[in-house]
C-alpha cells in the first residue's frame, strides 16, 4: 500500500469502549468503510469500570453472542442493596425469580479483558483499529466535520461522519461547542476501585454462591462514604472481586478527603474486610463518571458528528446503567451514519435522526425520569447516611429485644430515627426521593 | 547502502504476570505480550542510523504466530522487513538452540543482502538471561559488543563501527569491524513515535513466516528441545518471607513509630556500629 | 578422575571483582557435596596476574589457571572466549562458574556457545543432586524466571562443562586464609591480532557506575509514593544521615525521577544490605526479588496492604514525608548524644 495516499473512511469512531466498538461493528456490518480511533496500547487498556454489562444490550449488537464466547466473569445471580452502619449489615438482596432470567440479565465483566474482545468483534466485521492514537481535533470544511486531526505526524484522517464516543474526558465534544464545559464537580462522582485476586472456591464460600455460573453485584450504603454522598459497590469476578466507592467529586473536594482513604476506609469495615481477606491486589483505580445524566447532555449532534456513552452523559447512576445505555447509543449512532451514507446527507438536519432513535428508546425516557438526581443528593446530603444506618439499628433491635416490653422497642426504634432526622422531615425526604425517581 | 537486521522477542509482561495462589503456576491467561523493552530501543537505534545512512532494517524472531504484533510495532516504528520464524519443532529451546535458529536465519538473510550491524536488546525480561545475543555473535563469527549504550559512528566505506558501552564500573568506548553485533541498552536510542501512514502501514503488514522446512532447512538434531543442553528440571514459586511487626503512625504517633522502629534495627547485633549510632 | 570445580575470577585493572570470591566459596560448597576427588579450582586471565592469582589461593583456589599477557589487559569477548575456551578443552571441567555481571554474562554466553555446553543465566541457588537417569550427581542450578515470578531449576545432562553465571551477593565471601597452598598453572593462549576484532579507544568514567549499590551495607530506596522526582532528596537526606546510599523502585526509573543505576529489583540490581530501608515502594515482586535477602528491611508505606510488608522486618505504616523527616532527625539527634 502506498503510505501517502490521503487516509479516508466512509466513517470515524473516536474511542474504542463499549459504544464505539458497539458503532464500528454496526456500521462496518453494513458495509461501510470503518476506523476507530484508540488512543490506548489496546482497546480496553484504559477502561477500568462498569463492571457489570447488560445481556440486552449485548445480545442487540451480536444475536450470535453466546457463540462468539464473550469473556464474562459471572452471571449476576444476587442481586440488590447492602445498608452498612459503623459495625453492622442489612441485606436487601434478590435471587431467583426475576433474577434467575434466561439468559441473566447481567454479567460482570472485567472491561480491559472484555473491551479488547468487544473491540476484536467489530475488527471482524470488518472496522480498522487504530490503536495508540489521541485525536486532538476535527478537519472542517466549510464549517462542517469532514474529519480528525490525530497527534501523529501526517496524521489526518477523514471521514464524513465522526462518531465521538471518547468517554467521560469529553474534550472532542467541548472542542466542537456540543458541551459546554467540563463535566461539574457536582455532577462527576469518583469512583475508586480495587480489583482483588481470590481464589474461586474462596469466593463462593464467603458469598454463599453456588458455584462459578454464580455471582452478586450489590450497591453498598451507608458507613461506606464517610458521610459523603456516595455509594459503595461490590462485585464477583470469576476468582476476583471488585470493591470501590463512588463520591461527587464536590462533596469529596469540600471534605478534603483522599480517595484512596475514603476506599481503605470502606474496605476496612468489619463487615467487609473479611470478604475480601488474604486476597492480593491486582489492580487500583480511579475513574470518573458522570453522573449529571439529562441535565448534563451535550448537544447529541452537529454536521458530520455524532456523539454517545459517557460523553454523552448517558449514565443512570441509580440503576447503575450507563454499559448498557452506552452500547445501544452506539448502535442508534451507527444507524444514523448508515442512513447518512445512504441519503449522502451528513448535515445536523440530517443527522437529527439519532435524537429520534434515542427517544424511542429507554436511554432518553430513563435519564429524562431521573433528572432531579444529582439534585435530590445535593440537596440531601445525609439521605445516603442516615437511612442506611437507621435500618441496621432498627432491625437490630427488632431482632435482639428480648425480655423487654415490646412497646418500648418500638419507641426506641422511633427514637433511633428521630434522633437522626426529626421525623416529618424523614418523611419529607422518602417523599422527596420517590418523587425523584419518579421523575415527577 | 546500510542494512541492519535486529533480532527481537515478544515476551509476556512480567509486571502483569500472576500466580495461581492453589496451584502455584504461572497464569499465562489473559497476560498481555509485549515487544521485548530491550529489543524495541534496539530495534529505534536500528531504524535511526538507517535514516541517517540509507537503507534498511530487517527485524526476525523465533516465536508463535501471535509474534506477528510485536512485529508490526518494529514496521511501526520503521523497519522495512519482518521475518517470523516459527513452527512447532523449535518450541522449547533453550538459548543454546535459540543461537542455532537465529544464525542459521541471520547466514541466510546475509547472504542475499548484506549486513553491517546485528543487532539485540541486552535481555529478555521472561528469561534474562542476556546470552542470546553473545551466543548468535559467536555462532557468526562476529566481533561482540554487549551492553551497548551509544552508537556513536558507522563507516560504511572504512568498515567500522565506534560504540559506546557500559560495564559495572565504567564506559568502554570500543571500535570493531563491520559486520558487528551488539546488544542494546534502553540508552540506545528513544522509541520513535511513529507518524499516522507508518503506523497504518504497520497495522496492514504482513511479515514473512519461515519454519522448520522453508526457506532454509536446519538440522533438525539441534532445534528446540531435542536441541537444547540445558533442560528444566523443576519450577516453584520463591519462598515467602515471614512478615515482621507492623506498627502504624495513628496509633503510636509519629516519633513513637520512629523511636521504636530505630530500637528495633539498633538492637540487631552490628548495626549500632554500622549505623554509627548508640542503641 | 579428578572432577574440577571451576571459577572465573572476573577482574577489572587487576582487582577481583568481589563475586569471584562468593563463587569460590560456593564451588568448594558443591566440591563438598560430591565428594570424590573434586578440586576447587580457579581461572584467571588479565595482564600481571600473579598477585592476583595469590590471593585467589588465599579465597580457595587449589589451582588457578593463568592466562597473563598485554593482549589481555582490558577485557574484550573475543580473546577472553577464546583463551577461556581453549582452557575448557583442556582440562574438561565439571562445573564452570562466572559472575553474573556485565561482562561476566557477555563472556559465558560466548564461552557456553562456543564449547557447545549449557549455560544457566544469572542463578541465585546452586547445589549438586540426583537427576533421575544420571550416574554422577548433577548442578542444580536454580534461578527467578518472569520477573521473579518463578524459580526455575535448571541442570545440563550430556555436556560438560556445566555452566552457570551466578548473580552477586546472593553467596557469601569464601574465607581468606593467608597461609592456603595452592599452585598457579601459567597456560599460554596464542592470539593473533586479526582475531581480536575490537579495540578499547577509551575509557569514560561513569558517573552513574559509582553507585555501588550492590556493597553498600545500607541502602534507602523510594517508591512510586514519593510523588516525584523531588522526593529523593529526602531519601538522599535519610541516606545521608544513616552513612548509606539511595536506591529506587523501577516505576521511578520509568518515570525518570531517578537514573537506572539506582534500581534495585529484577532490571535492576540485587541487593543484600545490612539494613534496607523501603519508603513509598508498594514491593512489587519485581523489587522484592531484588532487596529481600536484606538482613533487616523497614518498611514505610500508607497503604497496611501493600506487599512489601510481606518481607519487611518491621514496617511502618504512616506517610514517608512525616516518617523520615522524624527518623532523620532522631539518628542525628542520637549520633549527637553519641559524640557530644
Amino acid at each position: 500500500m502506498d503510505k501517502n495516499q490521503k487516509l479516508e473512511f466512509d466513517v470515524i469512531v473516536v474511542g474504542a469502549g463499549l459504544s464505539g466498538s458497539a458503532a464500528a461493528a454496526i456500521a462496518a456490518r453494513s458495509g461501510l468503510k470503518v476506523a476507530i480511533v484508540e488512543r490506548g496500547q489496546n482497546p480496553g487498556s484504559k477502561n477500568y469500570f462498569g463492571g457489570a454489562l447488560y445481556t440486552h444490550s449485548l445480545l442487540e449488537i451480536y444475536p450470535d453472542l453466546w457463540d462468539r464466547k464473550p469473556p464474562l466473569e459471572r452471571p449476576v445471580t444476587e442481586t440488590g442493596f447492602w445498608f452498612l452502619s459503623k459495625d453492622g449489615l442489612v441485606k436487601a438482596t434478590v435471587q431467583g425469580g426475576k433474577v434467575n432470567s434466561n439468559p441473566i440479565d447481567a454479567y460482570v465483566a472485567l472491561r480491559a479483558k472484555f473491551d479488547a474482545w468487544w473491540a476484536e468483534q467489530a475488527q471482524k466485521e470488518g472496522a480498522f483499529i487504530i490503536p495508540k492514537t489521541l485525536v486532538v481535533d476535527f478537519i472542517r470544511e466549510n464549517g462542517k466535520v469532514v474529519g480528525v486531526k490525530t497527534d501523529r505526524d501526517q496524521g489526518d484522517i477523514y471521514a464524513p461522519v465522526v462518531i465521538i464516543t471518547e468517554g467521560v474526558n469529553n474534550l472532542l465534544t467541548q472542542k466542537l461547542g456540543l458541551a459546554k464545559h467540563d463535566i461539574k464537580g457536582d455532577s462527576a462522582a469518583l469512583a475508586v476501585k480495587q480489583l482483588i485476586s481470590i481464589p474461586a472456591a474462596t469466593i463462593n464460600a464467603r458469598f454463599g454462591l453456588t458455584d462459578n455460573d454464580h455471582g452478586l453485584a450489590m450497591s453498598v450504603m451507608g458507613d461506606v462514604s464517610m458521610g459523603l454522598p456516595g455509594l459503595g459497590f461490590i462485585y464477583t469476578g470469576v476468582d476476583c472481586v471488585s470493591v470501590g466507592v463512588g463520591v461527587t467529586l464536590e462533596a469529596l473536594r469540600e471534605a478534603g478527603i483522599k480517595p484512596y482513604e475514603l476506599l481503605q476506609r470502606y474496605m476496612n469495615h468489619p463487615m467487609i474486610a473479611p470478604l475480601i481477606a488474604g486476597g492480593r491486589l491486582m489492580e487500583y483505580g480511579a475513574h470518573i463518571i458522570p453522573e449529571g445524566g439529562w441535565k448534563d447532555m451535550p448537544q447529541l449532534y452537529t454536521d458530520g458528528v455524532l456523539v454517545a456513552g459517557d460523553a454523552a452523559s448517558m449514565v443512570n447512576a441509580l440503576h447503575w446503567e450507563g454499559t448498557n445505555m452506552a452500547i445501544v447509543a452506539g448502535k442508534c449512532a451507527a444507524e444514523t451514519a448508515i442512513e447518512a451514507h445512504q441519503k449522502k446527507d451528513f448535515s445536523a438536519k440530517s443527522l437529527s435522526s439519532y435524537r429520534t432513535r434515542l427517544d424511542k428508546r429507554f436511554i432518553m425516557t430513563d435519564l429524562h425520569q431521573y433528572r432531579n438526581l444529582s439534585h435530590f443528593l445535593k440537596t440531601h446530603p445525609d439521605f445516603m447516611a442516615i437511612y442506611p444506618t437507621f435500618i441496621n439499628d432498627a432491625l437490630g433491635m427488632f431482632f435482639t429485644g428480648f425480655g423487654k416490653p415490646k412497646g418500648q422497642l418500638y419507641k426506641d426504634i422511633l427514637r433511633s430515627l428521630t434522633d437522626r432526622r426529626p421525623l416529618l422531615k424523614a418523611v419529607g425526604d422518602i417523599v422527596a426521593f420517590g418523587r425523584t425517581i419518579i421523575g415527577i | 547502502m546500510f542494512h541492519a537486521l535486529v533480532s527481537i522477542k515478544q515476551v509476556p509482561d512480567t509486571t502483569n504476570i500472576r500466580i495461581d495462589p492453589e496451584t502455584n503456576n504461572l497464569i499465562r491467561q489473559g497476560v498481555p505480550t509485549i515487544l521485548n523493552p530491550y529489543d524495541a530501543h534496539a530495534v529505534a537505534a536500528a531504524v535511526e542510523w538507517k535514516r541517517k545512512l540509507g537503507g534498511k532494517v530487517t527485524i526476525i524472531t523465533m516465536g508463535p504466530p501471535a509474534a506477528v504484533t510485536s512485529l508490526r510495532e518494529c514496521i511501526e516504528m520503521g523497519a522495512d522487513r519482518a521475518i517470523l520464524i516459527s513452527a512447532r519443532q523449535f518450541a522449547g529451546a533453550d538459548t543454546w538452540a535459540t543461537s542455532y535458529v537465529l544464525s542459521e536465519v541471520v547466514k541466510a538473510v546475509h547472504e542475499k543482502d548484506p549486513i553491517d550491524l546485528l543487532f539485540f536488546g541486552k535481555q529478555a525480561i521472561d528469561g534474562d538471561t542476556a546470552q542470546v545475543g553473545p551466543g548468535v555473535a559467536v555462532r557468526l563469527d562476529l566481533p561482540v559488543v554487549s551492553y551497548a549504550v551509544k552508537i556513536r559512528e558507522v563507516n560504511l566505506e572504512e568498515r567500522y563501527v565506534i560504540i559506546e558501552r557500559k560495564t559495572e564500573s565504567r564506559n568502554e568506548v570500543i571500535k570493531t569491524s563491520l559486520p558487528t553485533a551488539l546488544t542494546c541498552e534502553k540508552d540506545i536510542a528513544e522509541i520513535p513515535y511513529a507518524s499516522l501512514p507508518d503506523l497504518v502501514y504497520s497495522l496492514r503488514y504482513e511479515p514473512e513466516v519461515w519454519n522448520a522446512e522453508s526457506p532454509i532447512t536446519f538440522d533438525p538434531a539441534l532445534l528446540g528441545l531435542k536441541g537444547s543442553p540445558t533442560t528444566v528440571f523443576k519450577t516453584g514459586t520463591p519462598e515467602k518471607h515471614i512478615a515482621g511487626e507492623v506498627i502504624k503512625t495513628e496509633e503510636l504517633g509519629v516519633d513513637g513509630a520512629v523511636k521504636a522502629a530505630l530500637d528495633k534495627i539498633l538492637g540487631v547485633e552490628g548495626m549500632a556500629s554500622i549505623l554509627g549510632v548508640q542503641k | 578422575m579428578t572432577r574440577r570445580f571451576w571459577v572465573y575470577i572476573e577482574q577489572e585493572d587487576g582487582k577481583a571483582h568481589p563475586v569471584a570470591w562468593e563463587l569460590l566459596g560456593v564451588a568448594r560448597r558443591l566440591a563438598d557435596e560430591v565428594n570424590d576427588n573434586a578440586v576447587v579450582e580457579g581461572i584467571l586471565v588479565g595482564d600481571n596476574m600473579e598477585e592476583l592469582a595469590r590471593e585467589a589461593i588465599q579465597y580457595g583456589a587449589q589451582t588457578v589457571y593463568v592466562v597473563d599477557g598485554p593482549t589481555f589487559k582490558n577485557y574484550l569477548n573475543k580473546p577472553y572466549t577464546t583463551a577461556l575456551s581453549a582452557l575448557v578443552k583442556k582440562y574438561d571441567p565439571e562445573v564452570l562458574l562466572v559472575g553474573a555481571t556485565t561482562l561476566g554474562r557477555d563472556l559465558a554466553g560466548a564461552v557456553a556457545t562456543s564449547i557447545g555446553t549449557g549455560l544457566t543465566a544469572d542463578t541465585t541457588h546452586l547445589a549438586m543432586g540426583e537427576v533421575k537417569g544420571t550416574v554422577q550427581k548433577l548442578l542444580l542450578a536454580t534461578r527467578p524466571a518472569f520477573g521473579g515470578n518463578v524459580i526455575a531449576t535448571i541442570v545440563c545432562r550430556d555436556y560438560r562443562p556445566q555452566m552457570a553465571t551466578v548473580r552477586p551477593r546472593v553467596f557469601t565471601s569464601a574465607p581468606r586464609q593467608a597461609d592456603a597452598k595452592g599452585e598457579i598453572v601459567r597456560e599460554v593462549i596464542p592470539i593473533t591480532p586479526d582475531m581480536i576484532n575490537a579495540e578499547i579507544l577509551e575509557f569514560i568514567t561513569n558517573d552513574a557506575a559509582s553507585v555501588k549499590l550492590e556493597y553498600a551495607d545500607i541502602i534507602v530506596s523510594g517508591g512510586r509514593g514519593l510523588g516525584g522526582a523531588k522526593g529523593f532528596a529526602l531519601i538522599q537526606e535519610l541516606a545521608d544521615a544513616l552513612g548509606g546510599v539511595v536506591g529506587s523502585s523501577r516505576a521511578c526509573v520509568d518515570a525518570g525521577w531517578i537514573k537506572y543505576d539506582h534500581q534495585v529489583g529484577q532490571t535492576g540490581k540485587t541487593v543484600r544490605p545490612k539494613l534496607y530501608i523501603a519508603a513509598g515502594i508498594s514491593g512489587a515482586i519485581q523489587h522484592k526479588v531484588g532487596m529481600q535477602e536484606s538482613d533487616f528491611i523497614l518498611a514505610i508505606n500508607r497503604d497496611p496492604h501493600a506487599p512489601i510488608f510481606d518481607v519487611a522486618t518491621m514496617g511502618i505504616v504512616g506517610d514517608l514525608y512525616e516518617v523520615i523527616p522524624a527518623m532523620i532527625k532522631e539518628i542525628r539527634a542520637r549520633k549527637e548524644a553519641q559524640h557530644g
